[in-house]
C-alpha cells in the first residue's frame, strides 16, 4: 500500500513533488557511478546464483572439525569422575595416572612413599565386607 | 563452452535471466532515491555513493533469492545500516582529527552540489521555483533528527507504507508514525509559506 493512497495533506503532496524533482537534478557523473554500482551488484548476484551446489561442500571440513571437537568435549565431560567415586587402582588406568604424575613434580615425590599393596588390600577388604553385608 | 557467458554466469539460463532482469529493474528504480536518502543523512556525495553501492552489493549477494516484494525493505534496511556505520566512523574520525594540531579546513560548509546542479527542466521560472523549494526542503530535512528524516524520506520520496518503513528502519509501526508525524510538523513549521 502506498502512502499516497492514504490521506495525505497538501504539504506532503508538495513535498513529494519537490523531492521527486530533486532527483532529476542529480548530475550525470553520479548517475553513471550509480549505474556502475548496479552492474557490479548484478554480476555479484549472478555469480552467486551460478555457484555450483558442491561448492557448499567446501565448508564440510570445517563443519566436521567442529562436530569432532564437540564430540570429544562430550566424551571428556562424561568421563570425568564424580566426587564420590573411589580412586582407581587397577592397572588398566595406570597409564593415564602415570602421565598425570609425571607432569606433576610434587605428586612424584609423594609416590616415593607409596604403599600400593596395602591400599589394594584395604579396598579388597571393603568390597568383601560390602558383599557379606549385602 | 557456451557463447553467452558473463563472468561465472551462464546467461542462457532463463531463470537466471529473469532474476537478473528483475534485480536490475529494482535497483534502477531505487538507486536515485537511495542516493538522495543517503546524501541527506551523510551530507557527502562520495560517502552516499559508497553507501548505496554497498547496499546494492549486499542485497545482490545475500538476498537476491528472496521474493521480490521483500527487496525494498531489505535494501533500505541495509542502506540504513551502512549509513549508521559511516556516521559512527565519521564521529570517531572527527574526534581523532580534533586532537591533531594541524588540520585543513573542513569542507562541510561547502554548498550542496545537488542544489547547484544544472536542471533539465524546460521552463526557467518553474525551474527556479523548484530549485528554491528543493534547496529549502533539503536544508530543513538536514536539520531534522536522523530517524525523523529517514521516516519522512522513506515514506514521502520512496513511497513505502508504514509496515515497510518499519521493516526498513528496524522499529515498530508506531515509532514510524511518530517519527513521520513529527517530521511533517517540523518541516511544515519551517516551510509553511512555501508548501501550504
Amino acid at each position: 500500500m502506498s502512502p499516497m493512497k492514504e490521506t495525505v495533506t497538501e504539504f506532503e503532496r508538495n513535498a513529494r513533488v519537490v523531492l521527486t524533482a530533486s532527483l532529476t537534478r542529480i548530475d550525470a557523473r553520479t548517475r553513471s557511478r550509480l549505474n556502475r554500482a548496479r552492474q557490479t551488484a548484478l554480476e555479484a548476484a549472478a555469480a552467486r546464483r551460478a555457484r555450483p551446489w558442491w561448492r557448499g561442500l567446501a565448508l564440510m571440513p570445517a563443519a566436521g572439525a567442529v562436530a569432532a571437537a564437540l564430540l570429544v568435549s562430550v566424551l571428556l565431560w562424561h568421563r570425568q569422575p564424580s566426587a564420590v567415586e573411589l580412586p582407581l587402582l587397577e592397572g588398566h588406568n595406570a597409564s593415564v595416572e602415570d602421565v598425570d604424575l609425571l607432569a606433576d613434580g610434587e605428586a612424584l615425590d609423594l609416590m616415593e612413599g607409596w604403599d600400593g599393596p596395602f591400599y589394594e588390600w584395604a579396598a579388597a577388604q571393603t568390597d568383601a565386607n560390602a558383599e557379606s553385608d549385602g | 563452452m557456451p557463447a553467452a557467458l558473463h563472468g561465472d554466469v551462464d546467461l542462457t539460463d532463463p531463470e537466471a535471466k529473469i532474476q537478473s532482469r528483475a534485480l536490475n529493474q529494482f535497483l534502477a528504480g531505487v538507486e536515485l532515491k537511495a542516493f538522495k536518502i543517503a546524501q541527506a543523512a551523510l551530507r557527502n556525495e562520495d560517502d552516499a555513493l559508497d553507501a548505496v553501492q554497498d547496499a546494492m552489493l549486499q542485497l545482490a549477494r545475500a538476498y537476491a533469492d528472496r521474493p521480490e516484494p521483500e527487496w525494498k525493505p531489505l535494501f533500505y534496511r541495509i542502506l540504513e545500516n551502512r549509513i549508521r556505520d559511516m556516521q559512527r566512523r565519521r564521529t570517531v574520525r572527527g574526534r581523532v582529527i580534533a586532537w591533531l594540531p594541524f588540520r585543513g579546513e573542513d569542507d562541510e560548509d561547502d554548498p550542496d552540489p545537488i542544489s547547484q546542479a544544472p536542471s533539465p527542466e524546460p521552463q526557467p521560472v518553474r525551474r527556479l521555483e523548484l530549485d528554491e523549494a528543493v534547496g529549502a526542503l533539503e536544508k530543513a530535512l538536514g536539520g531534522l533528527p536522523r530517524r525523523q528524516q529517514q521516516a519522512f524520506l522513506l515514506r514521502t520520496l520512496e513511497g513505502l507504507d508504514v509496515a515497510e518503513t518499519a521493516a526498513a528502519m528496524g522499529c515498530s509501526e508506531g515509532s514510524v508514525k511518530t517519527h513521520y508525524f513529527r517530521a511533517v510538523q517540523s518541516l511544515r513549521a519551517q516551510l509553511g509559506d512555501l508548501y501550504v
